[in-house]
């Protein structure tokens, strides 16, 4: 909600300042911009800037790569090079078979 | 939820569902409200990997007529004749062989794919785990040397390789092999804790003691490197605290012992945290495998006994 309305707020500034910029340059080509509308502008556009992050829904990443790729490991038990173990291009289908056959068997034995 | 969403969001937990039975079972189990639902018609990416782990979870749990039925509908899609499709195809072939005889005649087939077009790799893998599956490692690193000597940059064949040297007990070549991996992925801090491992179980296997202990140093820069890479990674700590306990055990005389103890009690208090937090189910702490986690807690509680003796 508050990010929504910070978006809308700092739109509305920052065309204001476009309106005013083309509106200066019409009736005093000469002269250069006035501070105020350059102000305007930069403030609208910090704050846009920060209302689309604070709208962000997802969860932000971690930067660093160890804290990031330890999320993974506690949270999903696969990081980003899980693959090399488990390699699904030489998957041994067979094997597999045998083995989920013989999980179904012990855990019907166990129940 | 429709079914699509629910799937996604299922990988997204589980990345690896073909790791333990239980993730593809509940995966092959969606696999025919999925097939006969609307959702499946879509043409997206998405859709098209869904298929893909529908196929290999319901060839893993023997649902073979889901399974043919995921592979009709990609090899509809992107034709008989593309690589994938046919490596797809014959994982199905080989799933569903009853004899000797079919699988050999599969693996002919995969022969005459090649002959046609040796550079396709898909097909050249299934061949190779094929092989490895009738028995003939020999013929498999032949095979699978002789294609990494035309494509070097697949890491996943060099971590394959590795595995196999490490069957027939060829150590070095095995860690060399991962040494390849790691050029091509210097961040992969699985393959350090693998690198670690290996150099320690070959130095267990064998070696003098002077020659044992200047292994395990050299394991344990490994296994020191992937938690650095990954803070939270289980089988480094297991290693680091393994192996730093063992050098503590043979007393060295150079002063290195602080060094490793201190090493060994950061170890242990990483892995005590995992245990506990992994047994109380505690949220963004239910990744770890439970084997995995049982032989550290195991690792620890052997420590102590040690100590308190």
């Amino acid at each position: 909600m508050a990010s929504k309305a910070l978006i809308s707020l700092s739109t509305i500034l920052l065309i204001h300042s476009c309106y005013s910029a083309h509106e200066h340059s019409l009736l005093t080509p000469t002269t250069s911009l006035p501070l105020d509308v350059a102000i305007e502008t930069v403030v609208s556009v910090v704050l846009l800037c920060f209302g689309i992050v604070l709208g962000n829904r997802e969860e932000l990443k971690p930067i660093s790569w160890s804290v990031w790729s330890g999320l993974m490991e506690r949270e999903k038990g696969c990081g980003q090079f899980g693959y090399l173990e488990e390699r699904v291009g030489f998957l041994d289908i067979r094997a597999k078979r045998a083995e989920f056959e013989k999980w179904v068997k012990g855990a019907e034995e166990g129940s | 939820m429709g079914i699509l969403k629910l799937l996604l969001s299922y990988l997204s937990i589980h990345p690896s569902p073909l790791r333990n039975p239980s993730t593809s079972l509940h995966l092959s189990q969606q696999a025919p409200a999925f097939l006969s639902s609307s959702e499946s018609a879509k043409d997206t990416q998405e859709t098209w990997l869904i298929y893909e782990q529908l196929l290999l979870s319901c060839l893993r749990t023997g649902d073979d007529n889901s399974a043919r039925l995921c592979l009709q509908r990609l090899s509809d899609r992107f034709g008989v004749d593309s690589a994938r499709v046919k490596a797809l195809t014959g994982l199905y072939d080989e799933a569903t062989s009853r004899s000797r005889g079919e699988l050999e005649a599969v693996l002919q087939r995969y022969q005459d794919i090649l002959k046609e077009d040796p550079t396709n790799m898909p097909i050249e893998k299934r061949r190779i785990s094929l092989l490895l599956s009738l028995g003939r490692t020999e013929g498999a690193i032949k095979a699978l040397t002789s294609l990494l000597s035309h494509s070097p940059n697949d890491a996943e064949s060099w971590a394959h390789l590795s595995s196999l040297y490490f069957t027939q007990r060829l150590y070095p070549q095995s860690i060399f092999c991962l040494e390849e991996v790691l050029l091509i992925l210097p961040n992969a801090y699985n393959i350090f804790a693998r690198i670690g491992e290996v150099t320690y179980i070959s130095a267990s296997a064998g070696a003098s003691n002077a020659d044992q202990i200047e292994a395990f140093e050299e394991a344990i820069k490994y296994f020191a490197r992937s938690v650095e890479l990954s803070e939270w990674y289980l089988r480094g700590w297991y290693g680091l605290k393994l192996v730093t306990g063992k050098l503590i055990q043979a007393k060295p005389s150079d002063g290195t012992l602080g060094k490793m103890e201190s090493l060994n009690q950061l170890a242990t208090e990483k892995l005590v945290q995992i245990v506990s937090k992994f047994r109380r189910n505690v949220k963004g702490w239910t990744g770890f495998d439970e084997a995995e986690v049982l032989a550290a807690k195991d690792l620890i509680d052997r420590d102590e006994q040690k100590i308190s003796r």
